[in-house]
């Protein structure tokens, strides 16, 4: 699928971001590199470990993230679960939100993995402003 | 309460009479203690006053009498019986000399006890025997006598011996006085005075008696003072003073008799005698005396007492009065509380009822979902509407957060710069929805806009112009008509100031009189069937008060029910100081067609400031009459700002008409509608853009300018404009390498070259490092690991450097005045929201750096 339909997929604004980063290639490199992020991985350990204050921080950067990308529906749950994590104490809606964090994120590993491989990788070539090959 | 009140009356009272009580008690005790001691005082008075006197009388009895006797005894020395023998010439000389030294009589006493007279009538002594005896003694005596006729003569006796008649020797010679003699020398008897006195025997026989003295025997006397009554009382009495005479005491006494009064007895022995001084004192005169100024006493004690009572009673009537305002108070302010409270529960009652509703959307809508999982349709319906019920549920919370922070005093308004083409713009576009839903006709007007660049808070004005607005569409019919307008005159705050009016008006059902008075207040909402089912929190109008007023503005309402309402506010907002751009466009030939002639005037004016002289006119077909005749003189608009919602034929139509009269121009739809929909319809008809009302000089300005290029070659300045910064380095402090990428790529097209720090304590080191003026600026985000945003600005600030002054931004997703408000106080210099937004970043940078 192109960048428009992955953003559909994962309930993402993509007029804004590409409107805000001022093209798609721009767009389409930060989406790759959001499975790199560390991020969600330290806000699902330090639940584990229940070190409310670390998953506070977690959720606050992948909140931010999001906002970035325009991530609309993770941004969501995550600032919500960033709001519970806020006093920095377990609370019994948190599991919930964590639950729905962490589909909104597999939503999106999904479908930015289901971007298509050629549209990846012309990201190079393609000129600022240009809006890229899909 | 009353009850309360009633104790207090009670222990007022009590305490009253109380104090009365003890004030009539104390002030009778002194009087009478007093009057007891006066008495008292006044009778030991007496007895010293009493005994110096006798002691006094005595004195001068003794001194009188043994003068007498000096004289018989010198009349005894210097005429002897042995110098001459004439019997007669010794008497004549005796004679003589006793008659010299005023003697009325003179004898010689023989020891057998009779007188040879030598001088003066015969005499004879009343107590014949211890005179005799004292003689025999050859002692010196005083005794009284009688002569022949009765007259009471006091005698002294001398021890002398001389030739009596008789042949014998005699033992004494014996010379006599009257008895007034004595009691005139020792003034007993003076008128007038306030003691007299006697002289009487052991047996209580007078000798010397007072002239008011009747009888001949003291005692008696006594005696009779009683009357016969208590003779027992006058018997002691008198035993006392027999006793006292006896042991030759002095004796003193009080006697309280019915017929006397009270007398003061005082009772002393008198020398060269067998007499005793008696002296009495009367106590009337004094015993009056004493009792008028007891009786003044009285009176006085009695006034002061009266006096302390009668201020007593002030005091107590002005702390009764005193007592009763407080309670009055606090009744009154009981009241009140009880009000305030009752708001609060119908405020909660209505708030449960208004969070109930959809909340119960929510918990149905899920239900349904739930139940019909496999069914998409029917599902996104239910999350549509549970999306919709949250956002209202979200708008309740938030209007009851703000009245929390109203009312806890903590809502702080942040100033920062807002282009009101910007405020109006996305307000438009945020009440269309609601307009289009209840098919509403939406005017804006805006005209004399002085300045579009002002300091304020966007958020909260946003928030104040949703809330009237949005209170407008509730309370309107559908069809009904909402007018938004704009203004602006010189603020009477000075240069510095701009006023701006703001109106809102709509033909709703209106507000009564009495509702107007109250619709401000919080938790107030009209309380009829009309309105029962329109949800609020009745928050809203008191918040949009609040936040006028905390801006220094006023709001005004006019209502009438069924005519509509109109709500004016006034705020005099301080004018940012952005260089303003030189809004400047070519000479265009231009034609401006809306239905309104205010706004038609107003985009003229605006036109006119950015160089452009345009013609107007208010509706579809005159205005295709004016482009024909432009087009006949060879002198074709260029471009044409058209309304869409036009009389008559409508704008696209118009663009069509005019399309089909000349192809060689630019027709912009101007609205405050949403476009989406026509935007197709439009296209076909030969529009070629739309600019969004309001109509502020810049939206014209930024609306008009593309068509610079294709009408005449106006060189762009824009393109290189985002390279303002060329070569500025930024230190950039991010934890998230995701987010410094984006914020890198997005700063890097104004031409800075950034640097990045992980967190705080990264960039309190980079910072070190760098030369002094190496870096231009920072950007800081707040929440890091290791060092926070706030502590890291804080190390910086206390740096010894010269550009520890360096412009530090902070980026934040929350937005929340107070965290604003941390950043400012811990000595940020500017705040942007995340995600950055390139337009804000550079116009800070720009602020801070140029």
């Amino acid at each position: 699928m192109d960048l428009k339909e992955c953003y559909a997929a994962l309930g993402g604004d993509y007029e804004g971001v590409v409107a805000r980063l001022g093209g798609e290639w721009l767009v389409q490199r930060f989406v790759r590199k959001f499975l790199a992020d560390g991020s969600y991985d330290l806000l699902c350990q330090s639940l584990e470990e229940e070190n409310y204050k670390d998953a506070f921080r977690a959720a606050h950067t992948l909140k931010g993230i999001c906002q970035s990308l325009h991530f609309t529906q993770l941004y969501e749950s995550s600032s919500s679960l960033c709001d519970m994590l806020r006093t920095g104490a377990w609370r019994p809606e948190i599991d919930g939100m964590v639950a729905q964090v962490e589909a909104d994120h597999k939503k999106i590993v999904k479908a930015v993995q289901g971007l298509d491989p050629e549209v990846l990788g012309v990201t190079g070539g393609a000129s600022r402003g240009e809006e890229g090959g899909a | 309460m009353k009850e309360s009140r009633n104790g207090v009356m009670r222990f007022l009272m009590l305490s009253l009479v109380l104090i009365l009580v003890l004030c009539v008690f104390i002030f009778s005790f002194l009087a009478l203690f007093m009057n007891r001691k006066s008495e008292q005082t006044i009778s030991d008075i007496g007895t010293v006053y009493m005994s110096s006197m006798s002691e006094q009388i005595s004195l001068h009895f003794q001194t009188t009498i043994g003068l007498r006797l000096a004289q018989m005894e010198a009349l005894i020395e210097t005429i002897s019986s042995q110098e001459s023998g004439d019997e007669d010439a010794l008497f004549d000389a005796l004679t003589y000399n006793a008659e010299a030294r005023g003697f009325e009589y003179l004898a010689l006493y023989s020891y057998d006890g009779d007188f040879q007279m030598i001088d003066g009538r015969q005499v004879e002594v009343t107590d014949p025997q211890p005179f005799l005896s004292s003689m025999r003694d050859r002692e010196e005596k005083v005794a009284v006598g009688s002569d022949e006729e009765g007259n009471k003569i006091v005698l002294l006796g001398v021890p002398a011996a001389y030739e009596m008649q008789s042949g014998e020797t005699s033992i004494a010679l014996v010379g006599g006085l009257p008895v007034s003699y004595i009691s005139d020398t020792l003034c007993l008897d003076e008128e007038g005075a306030m003691v007299y006195s006697h002289i009487i025997r052991k047996d209580g026989s007078f000798v010397i008696r007072s002239v008011d003295e009747v009888g001949s025997n003291y005692f008696e006397q006594i005696r009779s003072h009683w009357d016969g009554k208590d003779v027992g009382e006058a018997e002691g009495y008198i035993r006392e003073l027999e006793a006292s005479m006896r042991d030759g005491r002095e004796y003193s006494v009080v006697l309280e008799t019915e017929e006397k009064g009270r007398q003061h007895l005082f009772c002393s022995s008198l020398p060269y005698t067998e007499w005793y001084l008696v002296s009495v004192m009367p106590y009337g005169m004094l015993d009056q005396e004493v009792s008028a100024l007891g009786r003044q006493w009285s009176l006085v004690t009695l006034g002061c007492c009266g006096v302390i009572l009668l201020v007593l009673l002030l005091v107590f009537g002005k702390y009764y009065d005193l007592t009763r305002k407080q309670v009055h108070a606090l009744d009154a302010a009981r009241h009140e509380a009880i009000q305030a409270s009752k708001a609060k529960s119908e405020f909660f009652s209505n708030m449960s009822h208004d969070i109930r509703t959809p909340m119960n959307a929510i918990v149905g809508m899920t239900a349904i979902a739930t139940a019909n999982i496999d069914n998409i349709e029917q599902v996104k319906n239910c999350l549509r509407k549970i999306s919709l019920s949250s956002k209202h549920l979200l708008g309740l919370i938030n209007d009851v957060l703000d009245m929390s922070k109203i009312e806890s005093g903590k809502m702080i308004l942040n100033k920062d710069m807002i282009s009101l083409s910007e405020v109006m713009d996305s307000m438009v576009s945020i009440v269309q929805p609601q307009i289009k839903a209840k098919k509403q006709n939406f005017n804006v007007l805006i005209h004399d806009i002085i300045r579009e660049d002002v300091c304020c808070d966007s958020v909260r004005l946003n928030q104040v112009m949703l809330n009237l607005l949005s209170n407008a569409i509730k309370f309107t019919n559908d069809g009904g008509t909402i007018d938004l307008s704009m203004y602006q005159e010189p603020s009477p705050k000075g240069d510095a100031f701009v006023r701006m009016h703001l109106q809102v008006e709509d033909d709703g059902i209106g507000m009564a009189p009495e509702f107007l008075d109250k619709v401000f207040e919080s938790f107030t909402r009209e309380d009829d069937k009309r309105v029962q089912r329109i949800e609020g929190t009745g928050l809203g109008m008191a918040i949009t008060k609040y936040i006028v007023n905390a801006m220094g503005g006023t709001i005004e309402v006019q209502s009438e029910l069924g005519k509509g309402t109109r709500f004016h506010i006034v705020v005099d907002l301080e004018i940012a100081e952005v260089r303003e751009v030189d809004m400047v466009l070519p000479q265009w030939k231009m034609l401006v067609v809306d239905d309104d002639e205010m706004m038609c005037k107003a985009t003229l004016e605006s036109l006119k400031d950015i160089g452009i002289d345009a013609d107007w006119t208010m509706d579809g077909e005159s205005a295709v009459e004016m482009v024909k005749k432009r087009h006949s003189l060879h002198d074709d608009y260029q471009i044409i700002l058209l309304d869409w919602k036009l009389p008559g034929i409508d704008g696209i139509e118009t663009a069509k008409r005019i399309r089909g009269e000349i192809s060689d121009v630019s027709i912009l739809l101007i609205s405050a509608y949403d476009w989406s929909e026509i935007e197709k319809e439009a296209r076909e008809a030969g529009v070629s853009g739309f600019i969004p009302k309001p109509l502020f000089k810049s939206t014209l300005f930024y609306g008009l300018k593309p068509f610079a290029d294709t009408m005449e070659d106006v060189k762009e300045i824009p393109e290189e404009e985002p390279l303002q910064f060329e070569g500025r380095k930024v230190l950039l402090a991010e934890d998230n390498e995701l987010n410094w990428e984006v914020a890198e790529e997005l700063l890097s097209d104004l031409g800075l070259e950034l640097d990045w720090a992980e967190n705080g304590q990264i960039c309190v080191d980079r910072f070190k490092q760098s030369p002094v003026g190496f870096y231009d600026a920072i950007l800081m985000d707040l929440r890091m690991p290791v060092m926070t945003g706030l502590e890291a600005t804080e190390v910086i600030r206390g740096l010894d450097r010269e550009d520890a002054d360096i412009p530090i931004i902070a980026m934040t997703a929350d937005a929340f005045s107070e965290d604003i408000q941390r950043c400012l106080d811990c000595g940020m210099d500017a705040h942007v929201a995340k995600p950055i937004d390139i337009q804000e970043i550079a116009r800070h940078l720009e602020h801070f750096i140029h």
